[in-house]
């Protein structure tokens, strides 16, 4: 089969219900799904996911300056809590942030007597009667439109957007600046983080993922090439270039390589739900921080530790600079993120329990259950287990969503979105 | 008919070899990746931040190495599989007073051993020289958009200066002596044998 590069998806993201799950991908459209109520013959399933609404969202763009393309891909998707009937998201690419309303339109009105037969209209002095439209039924159609384009404000590749906890502003963040907006206003945002050096030759540290605390709308954090998070308070001052927290693991001299910085590098951050931790992906592993302890993680999960004794063939190929993500179960007890050979991990926090399950066709069939995998990291390889060296690095799953209140997860495996649930009993 | 003393050496000099050996596959890679440019595509500032602190590291490390004194020969040796035995070689844990020790069937590579160790430091030198070069090109064109995006290699090829750029600044400097650019591209060719064919992309010498 040939994966056209366009089809590949770039971003999963239920919204705030779980109701709808959106899918960004490489060739700039984004695809809604919504969960069809269960059904009634058969209540011990729940419902599936079906596509709900299919838009262009972004277009490739030339940059005549630079002389340099930009693409069109769909970075991040952000929904805003739903606050109508309409559903409204974000989708961003490199460098230009949308908001675009979702709305059904189920119903016409009809029994106008403005326009003649043919579509003209009529002079209004031959109008001789009051006629009220009925609104009659219709089939259900979605409509997409953008609403707002938040543009010309990033210089450099934006790698996150995240809606603030007031639902009315929100922050979008490059490589070296985080800017602030209000959903309402494009013409205009406020810049609150520059670590752009005056000399460029002095750069050797880029901003990677940036979110807003799920609580307080004054606090948000970022994370860095470096391995470092900050938190900043906006209150503090108008830029915030200094943090009021800063996180970071103290390095183990044992374990040094030429790749450290490499694989330090953060490629993703997420508050808990609760509002009390974060978690934050790095090439080989997962870390769960209490925002009040800065100098090292509560807790830290291995990924794929295996890749370890790989990563100069991992620096070859490329692949130790690919981004993963991960994401937070509803009740912010477990953590899923995903690897490679279309494998992805699920950490249980309380037990401590872990799993690594595989999205692929050969191994999802309806309603079937997905069987646990495991790689061979010694000698011996075990029946059923794979060995590192068989393992696709071109498979690789990096976006992951789990849905907000149900075990309901979403995983993007190249092009191909697969959605797994629990039975219920 | 090997003392305790010379065993000691060897293991000395083996794990140094080993980290040179790794150091230099490292260093052609960042290299490498560093000039690889595709046309029309903005590169990305995360990665070539990553592949830049990682050449600095290495140049750091070889220069408190003391590299100019204890390294191999990248153009013969690593070509060989023996290359061991081939070179003379004291590590900086060893050479201490002591004459580098007696290696076996030392006369096949005689001109290369002739070569003075300064050129391995030059090497050095022009690493560094390249590395802030790369930093130049590449910052250079993603900060202002005054300059177009040039390709280092092909700049250098052609041996003037990419048209839009407007003042002489720093981007001067990408401009060599004749004898300094030859010397450069001779140790990148030297550079090409390590990592393979496909390096030769936009050099013409």
């Amino acid at each position: 089969h040939k994966v056209h590069d366009t089809d590949i998806i770039s971003t999963v993201e239920f919204n705030y219900s779980g109701e709808l799950l959106a899918t960004g991908d490489k060739g700039g459209r984004v695809v809604i799904f919504q969960h069809e109520q269960e059904s009634k013959n058969r209540p011990h399933l729940r419902g599936e996911y079906n596509v709900y609404s299919t838009f262009q969202s972004h277009e490739p763009e030339f940059d005549y300056l630079k002389s340099l393309e930009i693409e069109e891909k769909i970075n991040k998707i952000r929904w805003l809590p739903q606050q109508n009937a309409a559903h409204f998201l974000l989708s961003t690419n490199d460098k230009t942030i949308k908001l675009w309303k979702i709305s059904e339109r189920d119903k016409r009105a009809e029994g106008y007597n403005l326009k003649d037969e043919d579509g003209r209209l009529r002079d209004p002095f031959r109008i001789t009667s009051l006629r009220v439209p009925v609104l009659m039924p219709m089939d259900l159609m979605v409509e997409a439109s953008p609403r707002r384009i938040f543009a010309n404000a990033h210089t450099y590749h934006i790698n996150s957007i995240s809606v603030n906890s007031d639902h009315e502003t929100y922050l979008s963040a490059d490589d070296l600046r985080i800017n602030l907006w209000h959903l309402e206003i494009t013409d205009r945002s406020f810049n609150i983080v520059d670590i752009k050096p005056a000399n460029m030759e002095e750069l050797t540290e880029v901003i990677t993922a940036a979110e807003c605390h799920p609580h307080q709308c004054n606090v948000f954090v970022y994370s860095s090439s470096k391995g470092t998070i900050r938190l900043c308070d906006m209150r503090a001052a108008a830029l915030c270039d200094r943090h009021s927290k800063f996180f970071e693991e103290p390095e183990d001299p044992s374990s040094r390589s030429f790749f450290s910085e490499i694989i330090s590098s953060i490629s993703d951050v997420k508050f808990s739900h609760s509002g009390r931790y974060m978690m934050t992906r790095d090439y080989l592993s997962v870390k769960v921080w209490d925002l009040n302890m800065e100098n090292r993680p509560v807790e830290t999960y291995q990924v794929h530790e295996y890749l370890r004794s790989k990563l100069c063939s991992l620096y070859e190929n490329d692949c130790i600079f690919d981004k993963f993500e991960c994401c937070w179960n509803g009740s912010d007890s477990a953590i899923m993120t995903g690897s490679y050979n279309n494998f992805f991990r699920m950490f249980d926090r309380n037990t401590r329990r872990d799993i690594t399950l595989e999205a692929s066709r050969e191994s999802s069939k309806p309603r079937a259950t997905l069987k646990p995998r495991k790689v061979s990291t010694g000698g011996k390889r075990k029946k059923d287990e794979i060995s590192v060296d068989s393992l696709d690095f071109n498979k690789k799953i990096l976006h992951t969503a789990w849905h907000p209140k149900d075990n309901v997860i979403a995983v993007a495996a190249t092009n191909n979105l697969y959605i797994f649930q629990d039975k219920i009993n | 008919m090997l003392g305790r003393g010379v065993k000691r050496k060897w293991s000395c000099l083996e794990e140094a070899e080993v980290v040179s050996e790794a150091r230099q596959l490292v260093l052609g890679l960042c290299l490498e990746k560093l000039q690889r440019y595709q046309a029309g595509v903005e590169l990305s500032l995360r990665r070539s931040v990553l592949l830049i602190n990682t050449l600095r590291q290495i140049q750091e490390e070889m220069r408190s190495d003391g590299v100019g004194s204890c390294d191999v020969h990248p153009d013969s040796c690593l070509l060989r599989d023996d290359f061991r035995e081939d070179v003379t070689v004291t590590c900086p844990g060893c050479s201490e007073g002591e004459s580098p020790p007696e290696l076996p069937s030392q006369e096949a590579n005689g001109s290369d051993q002739q070569k003075p160790p300064a050129a391995v430091s030059d090497a050095v030198n022009a690493m560094g020289y390249l590395g802030d070069l790369a930093l130049d090109d590449i910052f250079e064109d993603i900060d202002t958009s005054m300059y177009e995006t040039s390709d280092l290699p092909s700049a250098w090829a052609s041996g003037s200066l990419p048209q839009s750029h407007s003042t002489a600044g720093s981007l001067q400097s990408c401009l060599m002596d004749l004898n300094e650019l030859d010397h450069i591209m001779e140790i990148l060719v030297v550079e090409t044998h390590l990592v393979g064919p496909g390096l030769q992309n936009g050099f013409s010498l």
